[in-house]
């Protein structure tokens, strides 16, 4: 039943954009193990709007990174697959794409930037030759022009001195300019969507500010759609538009930022706003509970279907009905839609 | 990177010198006599003291290892009993079979055995990996004597497409030697290919289960160029390094190689010298091999600069 | 190795358990590996009633092709070249085992040593790493050269180039023991150096040299072959395959089983050994498991 509940209201998960760049509906990621199958993306859908900043939110293994992977097509064949659901890019159907194809929309329409600066660039290739590659592949630019604009995206992204250090190794460079470089990499082509999977999580309260900083500056400058995965909600306050919570491989809730974290509708964001740690400089600051509040509780293996809600089992709201049907993802205001059936309308509010 | 050089080459010093030592005091520290187990069984008491004089064994210890020393440094690897001649001359004699069979197994092995690799990473757990994995676990297994003596009941005595036996020299023309050494060639490299192909194998699929290599496929890179330019140069130091270890089994593959083939190569001279009690000539042949290990050694590590730029600081 | 003996008792009950059968379907190569070096070790203790003497000559039977009375046919001498055989196994499976032995024993107590002291492993390492210059035939050819032929010069001369290797690994494990903090806790609560060494350095070398005593012992067979072969092995009046197959060069065109007998033999029993030392590598390196 899981997919099919969402199906019946289309609607409801359409936003704002009238012309969404990216539209994900029902997408189901499936992992095949040993042990069995694991769900690791079972019905999400969402639009991003062109020159939007959309966050998707969740605890670690919640489907986040999964499908962002499933967008490029990226899941390793021999480990999973895309079993349901429909990824439309620029009226394309991205599920049903051909390899050769795929590949030509990787890196030049859509770009990824990873988690991990330190492991994710070739240890064995100068910067500017990675960053070189990508323009060669679709641009077809010739060598040295392709260097001439691996040298100019360094620039863009602050490095300083971008001639010398197009030419040197990875290794040679720090956490943060490695995450430079695989933002230089990733815009060199000028993509319509950049997906950055918690691109700073791996580096220094410092330089995550300025690496955001840095991929909001390009953004409003180059125009380009981005979706941003973080289990920060510090971060999705800071730069986030519109906000997706997953959880269990679902969508939750989404919502515009300010109305997620004032009106929050679904229990687990509520769980997770209440399980931020105060900051000062955060204008939401006086809504957030101060004290660090754990969801009790872990996430449901995704190896059993789950007939109900997924968060049933750790919510304090639980009724009878979360454990056995699925919740749709309803419009609470405009634009605000969550998957619960407890805070719906009709039921009690909390 | 010079530094790293100077260092590598540096450090095969230590090493001649205790293969020198131990070449040396071999002689000296196995226990019984020397020269009466050097000259044989049926050897006649004047006959041993002939060995006795000839090896230098009746001087004393500390004379005997100056002039050992002494000639190791004017390149004398000392001279046979038998022939009388110096083994530097028997070496040079033998050289030609021995180096045109390694050139050539080395080349056939490395140019089959890596496509292998790459391939079966590339599909692992296809049918095809299979396949490869199964070629290098029994490639490992089947000594090179049978493998030898099967090529040539198959190819030289069935088929009568090559010869069963012997070498033509270079100077013959290429294409004589070429037919002449493919069936040692092919014998001597099954070990040596299993070896390859197996540790392609696992240093690509590590290589491939990086993050750099998701970063590749993102950027839209295609698929051989994954496997070509972005993999394989991370995979090339345990390559490379088992390709070194794999010239040691290589050396005494050689040895087994000529006899199978009737090669008068060096490890002919080796076989021979055995069945003489020619000792010289042995002593300097594993000077000579361990020296050549040793070179092809610091070209491994050389080449690591080539492959890791993380090296060359 | 726990697991494998555990699999070793259940394996001499009458029914074989579910437990057996899951790990004999997880570890095939283990299996199949033991099971055929079981048929080989049944083979050499029962060499005397499963065959002939294999020093018998029959001058009348001069290189019979085989045949329902000379399986493997006969050699030059008339010699049953099965009985030759199937007394070979004995000498391959004492060699490997001698050799895996000694190789593992030697190995092992150097290494500690040089682990422990560095002092004595500044100058140890310098002459494992000399005698690894010199091919390991070769350094056997010399040692065998130098002294009067027998079995146990042969396994003696085996041994030696196969202990470096041995020393390396056991140093590499001690080394990396060692600087884990609960040795430092350890030695700051007062435990003496040989109570470490046998409570917690002996019990980590463990398993990397019994998948390296595995690969030891398949490298000594293929040595004692090749040795046995080139003239500088067993002495010629001992029926090794090594010896057989070197018989069998003069008359190869003609007889060629003589020489195609024990190499199959020599063959699988090499491969059992090393699907044994894979199997056991694998299970013990999970992480290299997954690669392989």
């Amino acid at each position: 039943m899981t997919a099919t509940d969402e199906r019946q209201h289309p609607v409801a998960t359409r936003q704002t954009n009238a012309d969404p760049i990216l539209s994900i509906k029902s997408l189901e990621t499936h992992f095949f193990t040993r042990e069995g199958i694991v769900r690791a993306v079972d019905g999400v859908s969402f639009d991003l709007g062109r020159g939007e900043t959309l966050c998707i939110v969740g605890e670690s293994g919640c489907g986040k990174s999964v499908t962002a992977l499933s967008v490029l097509g990226l899941i390793p064949p021999d480990a999973g697959r895309i079993v349901g659901g429909s990824i439309m890019f620029e009226g394309r159907e991205l599920t049903t794409l051909g390899e050769a194809e795929m590949r030509r929309i990787r890196g030049n329409q859509i770009s990824m930037i990873f988690q991990e600066p330190m492991t994710s660039l070739n240890p064995v290739y100068t910067v500017g030759q990675q960053i070189a590659e990508t323009v060669q592949i679709h641009q077809k630019l010739g060598r040295s022009a392709a260097w001439e604009r691996a040298v100019e995206m360094l620039a863009l992204v602050r490095i300083a001195d971008p001639r010398r250090r197009a030419s040197e190794y990875p290794h040679q460079l720090s956490g943060g300019m490695r995450q430079r470089v695989m933002i230089a990499i990733a815009l060199a082509c000028n993509p319509q969507v950049l997906i950055a999977d918690e691109p700073t999580t791996a580096l220094d309260v410092t330089i995550q500010a300025q690496i955001l900083n840095l991929m909001l500056e390009l953004k409003d400058r180059l125009g380009t759609s981005i979706i941003l995965i973080t289990h920060d909600l510090g971060v999705v306050a800071e730069i986030a538009e519109r906000v997706i919570v997953m959880y269990a491989g679902r969508t939750a809730e989404q919502a515009s930022v300010a109305d997620l974290l004032l009106r929050p509708q679904h229990p687990y964001t509520r769980g997770l706003i209440g399980s931020i740690p105060r900051r000062r400089a955060q204008s939401q600051a006086k809504t957030i509970r101060g004290r660090l509040q754990e969801i009790e509780g872990l996430v449901p293996s995704l190896r059993e279907p789950i007939p109900g809600c997924a968060f049933a089992p750790r919510c304090g709201l639980a009724g009878e009905r979360c454990t056995l049907e699925r919740p749709p993802l309803e419009a609470r205001t405009k634009g605000h839609l969550a998957a619960c059936w407890e805070t719906m309308h009709g039921a009690r509010r909390t | 990177m010079a530094a790293y050089i100077l260092r590598r080459l540096a450090a095969t010093i230590p090493v001649m010198i205790v293969v020198a030592l131990f070449v040396f005091f071999l002689l000296h520290l196995t226990p019984g006599d020397p020269a009466a187990v050097i000259a044989g069984d049926e050897a006649s008491p004047a006959e041993i003291e002939g060995v006795r004089k000839k090896l230098g064994l009746d001087r004393p210890i500390w004379e005997q290892f100056g002039l050992y020393v002494w000639n190791l440094m004017h390149g004398d690897l000392g001279t046979s009993i038998f022939s009388n001649l110096p083994v530097l001359t028997l070496v040079k004699q033998r050289l030609e079979p021995s180096l045109v069979l390694a050139i050539a197994t080395i080349t056939v092995a490395v140019a089959l055995a890596i496509p292998m690799g790459v391939i079966a990473a590339s599909r692992a757990r296809s049918a095809v990996d299979r396949v490869v994995m199964g070629f290098s676990v029994l490639g490992f297994a089947v000594p090179v004597f049978l493998v030898g003596y099967l090529l040539i009941y198959v190819f030289a005595i069935k088929l009568r497409w090559l010869p069963v036996q012997g070498y033509q020299p270079l100077s013959g023309g290429i294409g004589g030697t070429l037919r002449s050494i493919a069936l040692p060639a092919i014998a001597l490299g099954m070990t040596y290919m299993a070896l390859i192909a197996r540790i392609t194998r696992a240093s690509m699929l590590e290589v491939l289960s990086e993050d750099y290599i998701r970063t590749a496929r993102a950027k839209g890179v295609a698929r051989s160029s994954i496997l070509l330019r972005h993999a394989l140069k991370n995979a090339a130091v345990p390559i490379v390094t088992v390709i070194g270890i794999g010239f040691a089994l290589l050396i005494s593959g050689v040895v087994i190689t000529e006899t199978v083939f009737n090669i008068p190569g060096l490890g002919r001279l080796t076989v021979d010298a055995i069945l003489k009690r020619d000792y010289p000539i042995i002593q300097g042949l594993i000077i000579l091999f361990a020296g050549v290990k040793v070179l092809v050694n610091l070209l491994i590590d050389i080449s690591y600069t080539f492959f890791d730029p993380r090296i060359r600081q | 190795m726990v697991s494998t003996a555990d699999a070793l008792a259940a394996a001499t009950t009458a029914q074989p358990t579910p437990e057996l059968w899951a790990w004999t379907k997880r570890h095939k190569t283990i299996v199949a590996g033991l099971l055929i070096l079981f048929a080989l070790a049944a083979i050499a203790i029962g060499a005397p009633w499963l065959a002939g003497d294999p020093l018998q000559f029959e001058p009348t039977n001069r290189l019979k092709t085989p045949s329902g009375t000379f399986w493997f046919g006969t050699d030059q001498f008339g010699r049953d070249v099965y009985s030759r055989v199937i007394h070979g196994t004995r000498i391959s499976l004492v060699v490997g085992l001698c050799v895996a032995a000694l190789a593992t024993a030697t190995g092992l107590a150097i290494g500690v040593v040089c682990g422990y002291y560095k002092r004595a492993d500044a100058i140890i390492m310098r002459v494992m790493d000399g005698m690894m210059a010199i091919p390991a035939i070769l350094l056997a050819i010399a040692l065998i050269t130098l002294m009067k032929a027998s079995l146990f010069i042969v396994i003696v001369a085996i041994t030696v180039p196969e202990i470096p290797r041995v020393v390396r690994l056991v140093r590499s494990v001690v080394l990396a023991v060692r600087a884990r903090p609960f040795i430092d806790a350890a030695i700051a609560s007062g435990t003496r150096n040989g109570r470490i060494m046998v409570r917690h350095i002996l019990p980590n070398t463990v398993a990397p040299l019994v998948v390296q005593a595995t690969y030891v012992c398949a490298s000594a067979i293929l040595t004692e072959a090749g040795l046995s072969f080139l003239g500088a092995g067993t002495p010629p009046e001992i029926p090794s395959w090594g010896n057989v197959i070197s018989l069998g060069r003069t008359f190869f065109q003609i007889a060629p089983w003589i020489i195609f007998f024990p190499g199959i033999f020599l063959a699988v029993t090499v491969l059992a050994i090393n699907l044994v030392g894979d199997g056991l590598r694998d299970m013990l390196d999970p992480r290299i498991a997954r690669r392989m």
